[in-house]
Formats: C-alpha cells, structure tokens, sequence
C-alpha cells in the first residue's frame, strides 16, 4: 500500500536567495517494534527508515530515521531558494512500501 | 527583626539558592544514561561519548516538558555552511534504541526538524559530523509524563 505523503512549502512563495521550510508529513503507524497489542503479543516493527528529497531529479537531500520517530511523522528540512523547479519527497518503510509527494517550488 | 530587614536577608538567600541552582543542573542532564548512549554511537559513528566536543554552533530545540512521549518535536539547526556538514545524528539516551536520525544535508542547509518516540525522560544529543572529521554536540532533556514507546 503506497503511504500517503504530503509536502507543503513554507513560506509558499520565497523570493530568490530566501530560505524556506519544507515539511513533509506522512500517513504512517511508525511501529518501533517494543509495542504490544491487546493479546500482549509484540507488534512487529515496521517504520520509515529512509527519506529522499530530489530537485529536478537530483538528490538533495536524504534522512534515515530510526524506530524512534512518532506515528504520522514530520520531517522538516531547510533549503534556500535559487530557482524554481519541482521537489519529489520519496519514502520507504521497512516492509517495502513507498510514498512520493511533490509540490511546485514557485520564485515570489 | 524587623519586616524590611527580613525581606532584605530572605531576598539575598533566595537570590543565592537561584545561583547555586544553575550550575548544578548544567552539570548533570535530567535522563542522562551514558552507558546506553555510548553503544549507539559506537554502532553509528565508531566513536565515544568523550570524542565528541560540545558546540554552541548547534542549536536543539527540545520542549522541556512533553505530555505524551509519542510525539515530541525536535529541531536542530547547524551554524556552519552546508558543505561542512556530513551529517546530523539525533540521540536519545534512554531509548531502546538511541539513535533517532542521521540526516544527510547536501543540498539542503543544515536544519532538520522531526516528531520523535520518548521512552521517559531522557537526555537527547544533537551530534553533527562535520566534513573534516570534527564531532559536535549540543543537549538538552525532555521531561516525558506518559512514555511512548511501549
């Protein structure tokens, strides 16, 4: 099942050589694999161990998060506006599934 | 004694107590557990607790008192220029696992921001690994009521 991404810019039009936020937030339990369900079984760990962030194709930036990220996570990440273009968030979780968001990088 | 000379000397000792209260924390973090910490970074750097240089170029902002332990935001920011950054590593000592992140920046400028997984109460380390070899940190504690990993 593709996980739900969601990119959102901050502020939504940065002048040139401004830096602005983008966030990304996903649709994802994150399990850390320590958790137990009702029976006391322990539920088996299944989180986002890798995010890429690419610019017009080119990899900028990447994070690989631990088991220790909260459900419904948020990564933040800081860039500086040069020149428009498209950001793609790709994630992937420990079990395979992959999530991509993109938004529009638009100069004010 | 007289009611302004009372007032004067307890003012002067509760100005003294707030002094001697300052020094005191900074010297030991609330949920600091270095035995722990120092297996994961020695499983993600090759390196030790000692082999790393406390740095005020680091900025982590942590809340100093999170209600849930589920979902307690974390931000660092780097006051160096991107291309001397490596990575950013984020640690929790208490956690069963202490490592939280490591961020690549590249392009990107030094910052990150994330919702993290308290056990309890905990220290959490922002170590920076900067292009020529150098290990920056910067601390700080989270007091954590209901822990969230379990």
């Amino acid at each position: 099942m593709p996980i739900r991404t969601i990119v959102r810019l901050t502020p939504a039009k940065p002048k040139a050589g401004e830096t602005f936020k983008l966030q990304v937030v996903a649709q994802h339990p994150n399990e850390p694999g320590t958790r137990k369900d009702a029976e006391g079984k322990i539920i088996p760990a299944n989180y986002i161990n890798l995010v890429e962030i690419y610019f017009e194709g080119e990899k900028v930036a990447e994070a690989r998060p631990g088991p220790s990220t909260s459900a419904n996570p948020l990564y933040g990440f800081m860039f500086k506006a040069e020149k428009a273009g498209t950001f793609t968030v790709k994630l992937k979780d420990l079990s395979g599934d992959t999530g991509e968001g993109a938004t529009k990088l638009e100069l004010a | 004694m007289n009611r302004r000379a009372f007032l004067r000397t307890t003012g002067v000792a509760l100005g003294a107590l707030a002094l001697a209260g300052v020094p005191a924390r900074a010297q030991g973090l609330e949920g600091e557990d270095l035995a722990n910490l120092e297996k994961a970074l020695q499983a993600t750097l090759g390196k030790g607790f000692k082999d790393l240089t406390p740095s005020n170029l680091i900025k982590l902002t942590m809340p100093a008192i999170a209600e849930s332990g589920a979902n307690v935001p974390a931000e660092v920011e780097v006051g160096l220029p991107s291309d001397q950054v490596k990575a950013i590593h984020l640690f929790a000592d208490k956690n069963p696992t202490p490592h939280l992140v490591a961020f690549m920046p590249m392009k990107a400028l030094p910052y990150y921001a994330t919702r993290v997984r308290l056990a309890e109460t905990s220290a959490i380390r922002a170590v920076v690994e900067t292009t020529d070899g150098k290990l920056l940190l910067a601390s700080a504690s989270t007091r954590v009521t209901v822990g969230g990993c379990g």
